[in-house]
């Protein structure tokens, strides 16, 4: 999942990986770095995703060969749709959330489907607790359905983390697929930093 | 003169013994007989001043293009072989659109330029799958003119594919004289309607013919606006100046 705030931005992921009943991999990092600005999470087919990171990390070091210069957050994001787009007809497995800093300083999320369509957004939740994980987010960044229209919210990051923790360990309870691990990205306009907490590892 | 080039200034792809490509020189040479044009760069933007030769008077002068858009921020004189020009500005503006297409963002004016003079040394027989587009090197020099994150630039691209960044400089015919008059007349607190007026002044005194607004070209390319030719009264205004 992926949220954004005013100045900063938060993109986090668990790091199992399961095959149905059986879990193949305690540790398997869904969420990587790509620059100092930006930070993608995966989900669907593993191994697709890896390939997927090592290609958009490619990409990034050639065109900072070509034009001198790092790629800013919705250039990636532009990028990603269009390599995803690129395998149409036989897709990338994967479902990702990317979230970081834009040329304003603003934090912003895009989230994409697996062929490449790609909205703005400024939460998104992604992968198999996405159902649960979404309403989740709804309510508590959207305020949406809330019975006083008026509400505002002016997230913090310690409100941000604490709901994204909330967030997994809820899910956790009830998604099989979900669990032991989970690495919270903060991108910030000085820098990544990335914390991680353990889940219920049943 | 050519005693010494007798064989060497044959073969695009052939060095001489002394180390040189004839073919890639004579080019150069070929600038040197276009018709003039300049560029300045002011921390305001960039213009962009070019002479037309009227060479008949049932000419009609607006068909004579010498200052072309390659894409919204970012603008090209030429000098030399126009008809050059054409497949490398064709050639960046699909580049440009690309970038666009692909980042979501402006191309950078080093980025366009870089990829204009990609353009300059294929020519030969074209090696490791790479198409050759052109049997002898382009005999048209360039100047690129654009804003981007850096601010306003100027960019002089050559037929051996060199490129520099310059604050004033001048091709052409008239290039010699023009460029000792932008040394002496360019400073870098200069306003973009001093450059308008000087870029005329500069084309003025090595124009044969007397400057008016159908035998110059002008444009500018500025942060706000980005690409912009003048229309003959904006012309004629700064003339009116001189």
């Amino acid at each position: 999942m992926a949220l954004a705030g005013e100045d900063f931005c938060i993109v986090a992921a668990d790091t199992r990986q399961s095959d149905g009943y059986h879990i193949n991999c305690r540790y398997a990092p869904k969420a990587h770095q790509l620059s100092d600005k930006t930070v993608i999470g995966t989900s669907g087919f593993y191994a697709d995703g890896l390939n997927f990171v090592k290609k958009i990390k490619q990409r990034m070091e050639w065109y900072f060969h070509q034009h001198d210069k790092t790629m800013s957050t919705t250039a990636i994001a532009q990028l990603i749709s269009i390599m995803l787009y690129q395998k149409r007809f036989f897709p990338y497995y994967v479902f990702c959330v990317i979230g970081g800093i834009d040329e304003n300083g603003k934090g912003c999320v895009y989230s994409y489907d697996s062929v490449g369509n790609a909205e703005r957004v400024q939460y998104q939740a992604a992968g198999s607790g996405n159902e649960l994980l979404q309403p989740f987010l709804d309510s508590q960044i959207g305020l949406k359905n809330r019975s006083n229209e008026n509400e505002t919210l002016n997230l913090t990051e310690e409100m941000a983390i604490k709901i994204v923790k909330d967030a997994f360990s809820s899910v956790t309870e009830r998604d099989i697929h979900t669990g032991d691990c989970v690495e919270i990205y903060i991108i910030r306009k000085d820098g990544v930093e990335c914390q991680k907490y353990p889940l219920k590892r049943d | 003169m050519f005693l010494t080039r007798s064989e060497y200034d044959r073969g695009v792809n052939t060095f001489s013994p002394e180390g040189r490509l004839f073919q890639v020189e004579y080019a150069i040479e070929a600038i040197k007989m276009g018709s003039t044009a300049i560029g300045i760069q002011t921390s305001e933007g960039v213009i962009l001043a070019v002479e037309k030769r009227i060479t008949s008077t049932l000419l009609e002068p607006s068909s004579i293009e010498k200052i072309l858009e390659i894409d919204s921020h970012v603008g090209c004189a030429m000098s030399g072989l126009n008809a050059d020009a054409r497949t490398m500005i064709d050639h960046a503006r699909v580049q440009a659109q690309n970038h666009t297409f692909v980042y979501d963002e402006p191309i950078k004016i080093e980025s366009i330029t870089q990829a204009i003079c990609d353009l300059a040394l294929r020519f030969g027989e074209g090696a490791q799958g790479e198409e050759s587009i052109m049997s002898r090197p382009f005999g048209v020099a360039l100047l690129i003119a654009g804003c981007d994150e850096n601010g306003p630039q100027l960019f002089h691209a050559d037929p051996s594919g060199t490129f520099t960044k310059y604050q004033a400089k001048a091709i052409g015919s008239g290039s010699e004289g023009a460029q000792t008059e932008l040394q002496e007349n360019y400073h870098k607190s200069l306003t973009l309607k001093e450059a308008e007026t000087l870029s005329l002044k500069v084309l003025k005194q090595v124009m044969e013919e007397k400057v008016n607004s159908v035998n110059v070209q002008l444009c500018s390319v500025t942060p706000n606006e980005g690409f912009h030719i003048y229309s003959e009264e904006e012309v004629n205004e700064i003339i009116n100046t001189l």
